[in-house]
């Protein structure tokens, strides 16, 4: 049988060569070998997504690559995720994410979707092309942590600033981050967004990175 | 007194005969607020109807002292006319453009209708370009399509495209072909039509998305066939993003000029295909024509421009039709004073 090394080594490499099956594999064996779950996603599978930010960063992978990994990655996911156990005094943080109105494009946004699912929030994905105010809604309703939105084209960032001043009425504790190609981070700061990142591309990085000091994080090296 | 008119002085660019200055315009969208509340009609309307369509380019070419216009505003009338339906946000708020809400999710549902040509909003294009050389004949029409990758993206979802150009390769490569067609197509129309120049936008397939090695295989010689295609008219090849590892092979493809956005190192890539060849760009436009507030960094940035080495002053993409008035009017006074001096492609009277 396998050590929980070589299944961490396995689960790392499927997500990196983007083997879905593999990935699969890796995870119910390490469900079987009586792995801590968490351990699994974080030491596996978000290691491989951190080694895939390296790849993508060093322009040996480009979004392609970045894209099939992520799929990888869930089907490992998939499989650990329902056997995590969660500590009931601890509420889970919560995320609404969404692409805003007039922007049909999702990638960055789903990839910025898969690190809070990495990291095991409640993820309200409200899709692509959503109404501003639909936005507003939920966060009230959900009282996310976190709201997250993206807009890649130049024609919809505008919409985002005014979301960010509804929420921030009724809720200024909620973080909000900011994505999307035309939305600069000098954008970001005068809109008042808490968090940034610029494109597809930059969501891989910044969302790697964001990933790898959640894993530095459950291991104690941040305070 | 200008000697030339604007259709003249782009036209003189494009054969690289000397001008009297740099003219100003571009292959991006260049309309502006102040334009369209002229008219006084909402945005949403502009993209449905001729008259507003052409009358709305020409106010605000007019506006500015710009030397050419560009029709239509939106990435959507291809992706409509072919069934994919289309999102007008007529009841949102401020300037959302329009959208396709309903792409082919696979390869094996896409059916590409013969009769596009005639369908959703192209031939109201068609009519905005009638009206136009009618009620501007001093201005440069020019037209713009997306190049066939970018069309792609448009028509199907993006994700499954671009995953499919590593795990479908074959059914992708027949897929682009059928799309590079449509883009002949639709570039042999605009000749017919009498544009002055034709843009060819494939920005989807900057390297921010797409690795050098894709580009070389399945973007550049789908847009080479795209250019040879375009025999009576001159056409540029635009991308932004990333492009300073794909520029050699943007030039490659064939187009009489090429254009960039801000992410190119301009100086670099004069270097690397010397000084002969056509450039335009290569701007931020929301963050120079909307944000700023100081008139000399405006002029700043259009100066590093020509400095850099363009041939012309375009927008790495399309003006915010949101744009501070006295912004676009240091952009444009910049180019036509500051461009007198000759250009590394053209020269002056």
């Amino acid at each position: 049988m396998a050590t929980h090394e070589e299944i961490l080594a396995k689960l790392k490499e499927a997500v990196v060569e983007y083997e879905e099956d593999d990935c699969a594999e890796a995870a119910q064996e390490a469900l079987d070998a009586g792995m801590d779950p968490m351990v699994a996603v974080m030491d596996g599978l978000a290691a491989g997504m951190e080694k895939v930010g390296v790849l993508f960063d060093t322009n040996e992978y480009f979004v392609p690559e970045v894209l099939m990994c992520a799929d990888a990655l869930y089907k490992g996911l998939d499989i650990l995720r329902p056997h995590i156990k969660l500590d009931a005094d601890v509420p889970k943080a919560s995320v609404v994410i969404g692409s805003v109105q007039g922007d049909v494009h999702d990638i960055g946004k789903n990839l910025v979707k898969m690190m809070f699912d990495v990291a095991g929030w409640d993820v309200h994905d409200l899709g692509r092309d959503v109404p501003l105010e639909t936005f507003v809604e939920k966060q009230l309703d959900v009282k996310s942590d976190v709201l997250a939105m993206s807009a890649m084209m130049t024609t919809t960032m505008m919409g985002m600033k005014k979301v960010i001043a509804m929420v921030k009425e009724k809720n200024p504790d909620c973080l909000i981050m900011l994505g999307g190609a035309p939305v600069t981070r000098d954008v970001a700061n005068l809109f008042g967004a808490d968090g940034y990142a610029e494109s597809a591309g930059n969501a891989v990085s910044e969302g790697i990175k964001m990933i790898g000091r959640l894993r530095e994080y459950q291991k104690g090296d941040i305070k | 007194m200008s000697e030339f008119t604007g259709k003249q002085r782009v036209q003189k660019l494009f054969k690289r005969e000397p001008l009297d200055r740099m003219p100003c315009f571009s292959g991006q969208g260049t309309v502006v607020i102040q334009a369209i509340e002229k008219m006084g009609a909402p945005f949403a309307k502009i993209h449905t109807d001729a008259k507003l369509m052409a009358e709305s380019a020409i106010t605000s070419a007019r506006l500015f002292n710009m030397d050419g216009v560009v029709v239509p505003y939106d990435m959507a009338t291809v992706a409509e006319a072919m069934g994919r339906g289309i999102s007008l946000y007529e009841n949102a708020e401020g300037i959302i453009y329009p959208t396709v809400p309903d792409k082919w999710k696979t390869l094996e549902e896409i059916d590409i209708p013969k009769d596009y040509m005639t369908q959703g909003r192209l031939p109201l294009v068609d009519e905005a370009f009638k009206i136009i050389k009618k009620e501007a004949p001093d201005l440069a029409v020019g037209a713009w399509v997306l190049g066939p990758f970018t069309l792609a993206g448009q028509i199907m979802e993006l994700d499954i495209l671009l995953k499919g150009l590593k795990k479908k390769k074959d059914e992708i490569a027949v897929f682009l072909d059928q799309v590079t067609q449509v883009t002949i197509d639709l570039c042999k129309h605009y000749q017919e039509l009498g544009v002055d120049f034709i843009s060819v936008r494939e920005m989807g397939s900057g390297t921010d998305l797409l690795s050098p090695r894709m580009w070389k295989t399945l973007i550049g010689p789908n847009l080479k066939k795209v250019f040879d295609s375009i025999t009576d008219v001159p056409c540029v090849n635009h991308i932004c993003g990333s492009t300073d590892m794909i520029i050699e092979m943007m030039h490659e493809c064939g187009a009489d000029a090429l254009s960039v956005d801000q992410k190119n190192n301009v100086a670099e890539t004069r270097k690397k295909l010397g000084n002969d060849v056509l450039i335009f760009g290569n701007f931020d436009p929301y963050n120079t024509l909307t944000q700023l507030e100081d008139q000399a960094q405006v002029e700043a940035i259009i100066k590093k421009c020509i400095d850099d080495g363009q041939d012309a002053v375009w927008p790495g993409c399309d003006i915010w039709p949101d744009v501070r008035p006295e912004n676009m009017e240091t952009y444009t006074k910049t180019v036509r004073e500051y461009g007198k001096k000759p250009s590394p492609a053209v020269g002056r009277l």
